[in-house]
This record gives structure tokens, sequence and C-alpha cells, in this order.
């Protein structure tokens, strides 16, 4: 068992004890009255708040609220002092009678962290504690309470400077005025704590505003009528009306409390909804980055058909086309003139020719035989050979790669050349294709001018598309040296 | 060959691929037209036609800058002194739908069919 707890029971024990010292010097007082509504009001409200106060602080001992509800449990315990025959007694009683209202208005003001969160509540509780410490001390001074016409047959107040009688009503009148403004006040904190939480906090705060705020109610009406100079028996009609709501007040406070523990697996629940959220949102964009990347492609697609279909158009079918004239003006000169007819034979053979080249080029940019046929390492070397500008072969792989990978490879590669010769400004560029844990790692690098922008094309986007059809990865960047590298991984088991 | 062709025809030839624009020229000038001038483009045709005045405009349907229907439009907004039009295409007629229907142009001739006989049929 924790030192906390046996400290509680230890509480517990002495909340027990002291009740029923305050029923014995109630039942044998001589001026308690009504004795009844006296003893009910003290045992029943003292100890539930004094015993649910300490269950409370054995539950969440991290939180003011158990404390705060054993203080008002013991506190209210100096009511029964005060029924006491025994002058010094009945003044203790007397000095300490109020302090568990304060203290209540303190615990509804902070409930349900048991920290006092504004100004506003840091004033409130200042006026309660100022109305039920120095002010009922000087009270308990001044007043002789024989002299009270609800304290017949009290005992003699041991601790009075008499013949104050004028200031004794003043600060009696100052007393019950910051009693009703800190009420006042606490119900309207708690009413606008109240209106401002959200529905899971409203579920904790409920039971304890509309309890605490009839409680309050009743106590403001209770000390208006007690001014005003209500029956004897209205009075009474508030006193069991106290009885009852103070005694439920505690057990509002624990049902407050429980609920803020639900609360908390709320929350719980609530942080792994929104982490969810989080989760679907993260998916949701990986979806549509796919989506987009599926459209890229299918537009690239398209794009590279109208590519092809624009270079046979201006290529090879000009070049035919050129050629079926030639062939027919040399049919017809061929009677009449056979030295020209010769000639536009010579030219038609010289654009079959370039029709044909035109044809193997164009064929090549849609998939190169030679990748197919003889591996990457040929294919590499075919785009070294021809690229204009001069490249040197680093390192490829001497292995077969799945054709997917090989086919990515070499058109990252064949495009990052002819960007290097039309833009780049280079003198050079270096080609590097190596197996490295699992990936191919492809490397384009050149000494031009750097800068390059791999949004503004469409080319390297429609290749880091490619690439990452295949789980890999293309980058662009400038190298620290000058120029520009464009770097690929793909995956490849 | 008609003997009955007007040999002195003057010609533009409006086409953005030089090797076209060179073979249409012989072929052209062996059939007894007399081929005035070249253009490779929209706006170079449209001013080869006012500075030339040819009586006919071979013209290309695909050009870099206008197409061959916007370049016709412009040239029969020259009123009368304009050419007659004739367009060509390595593509087929049906290509273009109705298109060349409507424009203002005496026909259309595809690349693989040119000949000065075939240009004769349709402007006289």
């Amino acid at each position: 068992m924790s030192g906390l707890r046996r400290a509680l029971i230890g509480l517990a024990v002495l909340a027990l004890l002291i009740g029923c010292g305050s029923a014995a010097l109630i039942l044998t007082s001589d001026h308690a009255s009504p004795r009844g509504l006296a003893l009910g009001l003290i045992l029943a409200a003292g100890w539930s708040f004094a015993f649910t106060g300490l269950y409370a602080w054995d539950r969440r001992p991290g939180n003011n609220v158990g404390p705060l509800m054993t203080a008002i449990g013991f506190t209210w315990f100096f009511q029964g002092l005060a029924a006491s025959n025994n002058s010094v007694v009945f003044a203790i009683g007397i000095l300490g009678g109020n302090l568990s209202y304060a203290i209540i208005v303190h615990l509804l003001v902070s409930f349900p962290s048991g920290r006092l969160q504004d100004g506003l509540s840091k004033i409130v509780v200042g006026i309660a504690y100022f109305a039920t410490v120095p002010l009922q001390i000087a009270w308990a001074v001044l007043t002789d309470p024989t002299t009270q016409s609800d304290c017949e047959g009290c005992p003699t107040n041991p601790i009075l400077i008499g013949g104050h009688e004028g200031l004794a009503s003043a600060v009696n009148f100052i007393q019950v005025l910051s009693g009703i403004i800190a009420i006042a006040l606490a119900i309207w904190v708690l009413y606008a704590h109240w209106r401002r939480s959200p529905a899971t906090e409203r579920r904790v705060l409920s039971p304890v505003v509309f309890t605490g705020g009839l409680a309050f109610t009743i106590l403001l009406t209770q000390l208006v009528v007690g001014e005003l100079g209500g029956t004897s028996a209205l009075k009474d009609v508030f006193f069991a009306g106290a009885i009852a709501v103070f005694t439920l007040l505690p057990f509002a406070f624990l049902l407050g409390l429980l609920r803020s523990r639900i609360g908390r697996a709320e929350e719980v629940s609530s942080a792994l909804t929104i982490e969810n959220a989080e989760l679907n949102a993260e998916l949701e964009a990986k979806v549509e980055e796919l989506r987009a990347s599926r459209h890229r492609i299918v537009e690239a697609g398209y794009a590279e058909r109208r590519r092809v279909e624009r270079d046979l158009h201006d290529g090879a079918q000009q070049r035919l086309m050129a050629l079926t004239m030639n062939l027919r003006l040399a049919r017809a000169k061929l009677g009449e003139d056979p030295a020209q007819a010769g000639e536009l034979l010579d030219e038609a053979m010289t654009e079959l020719a370039e029709a044909t080249a035109e044809l193997r080029e164009l064929a090549r940019g849609i998939h190169p035989v030679v990748l197919s046929d003889r591996g990457l390492r040929a294919a590499i070397g075919g785009l070294a050979e021809r690229s204009p500008v001069p490249v040197e072969v680093l390192e490829t792989p001497a292995e077969r790669l799945p054709a997917p990978v090989e086919s990515a490879t070499y058109f990252v590669i064949a495009e990052a050349l002819t960007n290097v010769a039309r833009y780049a400004g280079a003198s050079g560029a270096t080609v590097r294709v190596a197996r490295e844990n699992g990936a191919v790692a492809i490397a384009v690098c050149d000494d031009g001018a750097g800068g390059a922008d791999p949004a503004a094309g469409t080319g390297l986007r429609g290749l880091a598309d490619r690439v990452a059809a295949l789980d890999g990865e293309l980058a662009v960047r400038d190298r620290d040296e000058g120029g520009t590298a464009v770097e690929a991984r793909i995956p490849c088991g | 060959m008609e003997d009955n062709r007007p040999v002195s025809k003057s010609v533009l030839i409006v086409d953005d691929h030089p090797s076209f624009r060179a073979s249409a020229r012989r072929l052209l000038e062996a059939s007894g037209y007399a081929v005035v001038g070249e253009a490779a483009d929209g706006a170079e045709a449209i001013a080869a036609a006012g500075a030339l005045e040819p009586d006919l405009v071979l013209l290309d349907v695909q050009l870099p800058d206008l197409n061959g229907f916007e370049v016709a439009e412009r040239l029969a907004a020259l009123g009368a002194d304009r050419p007659e039009v004739v367009l060509t295409s390595s593509r087929d007629l049906a290509e273009y739908g109705d298109e060349v229907d409507t424009s203002p142009v005496r026909g259309f001739i595809p690349k693989s069919e040119l000949s000065g006989e075939t240009l004769a049929e349709l402007v006289g």
C-alpha cells in the first residue's frame, strides 16, 4: 500500500471521528437549532465531501480537486464545533465556520483541473477567502453572540472585544456583501466556463454546474433572506434545501471527475481519430499524386504519339513525297532528256537513303533495338557515340537487368544527354550506371552552366514519372564543382 | 500534257519543307508553270503574294505559324487581285472534313498526286 493511500485512510478515520464528535456536540448543544436539521447538514455534507474527496484524491493524486473536496469536508465540521457549549470550542467553530464555503467557491471555479485558470477566477476566490477568514475573524472578535437573535443559549465569546457594535455591524455588512458578490461571480464564472466548453467537457462540467449553481443560489437566497429578516420557517426551508444540495454537491464533483476520466479516454480516442484522419489525408495525397502521375504518363504517351506522327510527317513522309515527285518527273523526262532523268533518279536515291535513316532514328526513339538485343552497355555506348558533346561512360553493369529497368535507364540517359547537348553549354559529360544495394544507380553529370530546372520541361518530368512507376526516384541538382547532375535510382532486386 | 494549259501561269509555292518546294518547283516548271516565288510559312506567303501577285498559290495546309485555311482566308481578302489558291498536304482530303469545301480555294491536291496535270484540272 502506498504512503499516500495510508495517509488518506488515516484522514478518512479522522473525518469519521470528527463527524462523530460534531454529532455529539450538536446533540448536546444548548443553542443549535433546529438540532435535527443541523445534525443532518453537518454529518451528511461533511462526510460526503470528506469521503468523496479522499476517494477522488486517491484516484487522481495529481489533481487538486480531491484535496479541495477533503478540505471542504473537514472545515465543514467547524460548524459542528460552533454547536459546542464550551466557549473556546464554540469560538473556534465560529472562526472557521464559513471557511468551507470559500473552499467550495475555490473548487467550483477551478473544476475540473483544480487550478485557477484566469484572473476573474482568482479574484472570485480571493473575495471568498477574504470574506470567510479575515472578515470572519474581525466579526467574531467584535460580536457578542449572546446578543444575536439566532444564538439563544450560546456560550460567551472568549475573544470578544466589546463596545464596537457599530463596527461589528459594518464588518458584518461587508462580509455579507462580499459573500453575495463572490457567489454571484462564481455562478457567472461557472456558467461562462460551461458555455464555452465543447460537448465532451460539458459532460464533465454539467453535474457540477447545475448542483453547484443550485447550492450557491440557495446560499445566496439564504443570505439575502437572512439580511432582509425572513421568518424562521422560511429559513428552515432553505436550511433543509441547503442540506440536500450540499450533500449532493460532492457526488456531483465525483461524477464530473469520473466523467473527466472517461473524457480522457475519449481524448485518446479523439487523438486516434485525428491521427487516423492525418493518415487518411496522407494516403489521399499519395493517391492524388499517383492519379496525377498516371495522368501525366497517359499524357506523355499521347504527346509521344503526336511527336512520332510529327516526326514521320516532317521527316520520312516529306522525303517520300519529294521522291514520288522526282520519280514522276524522271519518268516524264526519260524519253526526251535521259540525262536529266538520271539526275532525278540519283536525287531520288539520296532522298530514299535519308528517309530510311530518319525512319531508323525514329524507330530507335520508340524503342532502341540494340537495347533489347545487346543490353544497356551497348545501347549506352551508342548514345555516347551519337552525342555531339563528348561523353565518357564510366561504368555500366555487365549483366542484363529486367527489361523495364533497362528501358527506363536508357531513356533517362538519352534524355539527360539530349539536355546536355541542347542547354548545358558543356564541354563533356560522364555516364555511370551501377548496381548498389538492390537498386540501379544512374548518374549523368556534365561540366556546363548548371541551373537546370526539372519543372520547366516535360522531358525530365515524364522520365521522373517513368522512374516512379518502377518505385524509383529521379533528381536533378547543381554539382558543387559546377555543371548539372541527373541522378536516378531504380529498385532492382 | 494538255495543249490548252495556261503555260504562262505564275505560281507561288508555300511549304515549310525545302525538299518539297524544290521538287514541286521542278515538277511545275517542267509542266510549263512559272514559279515566281517560294514561302516557308503563312506570314511569308501573304507578304510574297502581295509583292509577287502570282496567278496561283500552291499552299500547304500544315505550316509552322498559320494553317493553310487561315492563309487562304487572308489571301481572299486581297480582293480583285487575289490569286487562285490550291491547297496541298501529305494527308488525305478526308482528314480535313468539309474545311476544304468551305474555304475560298479552288481545290485540294494530295502531295503524292501533285503534277502539272492535276493542277491544270483544278485551275484550268
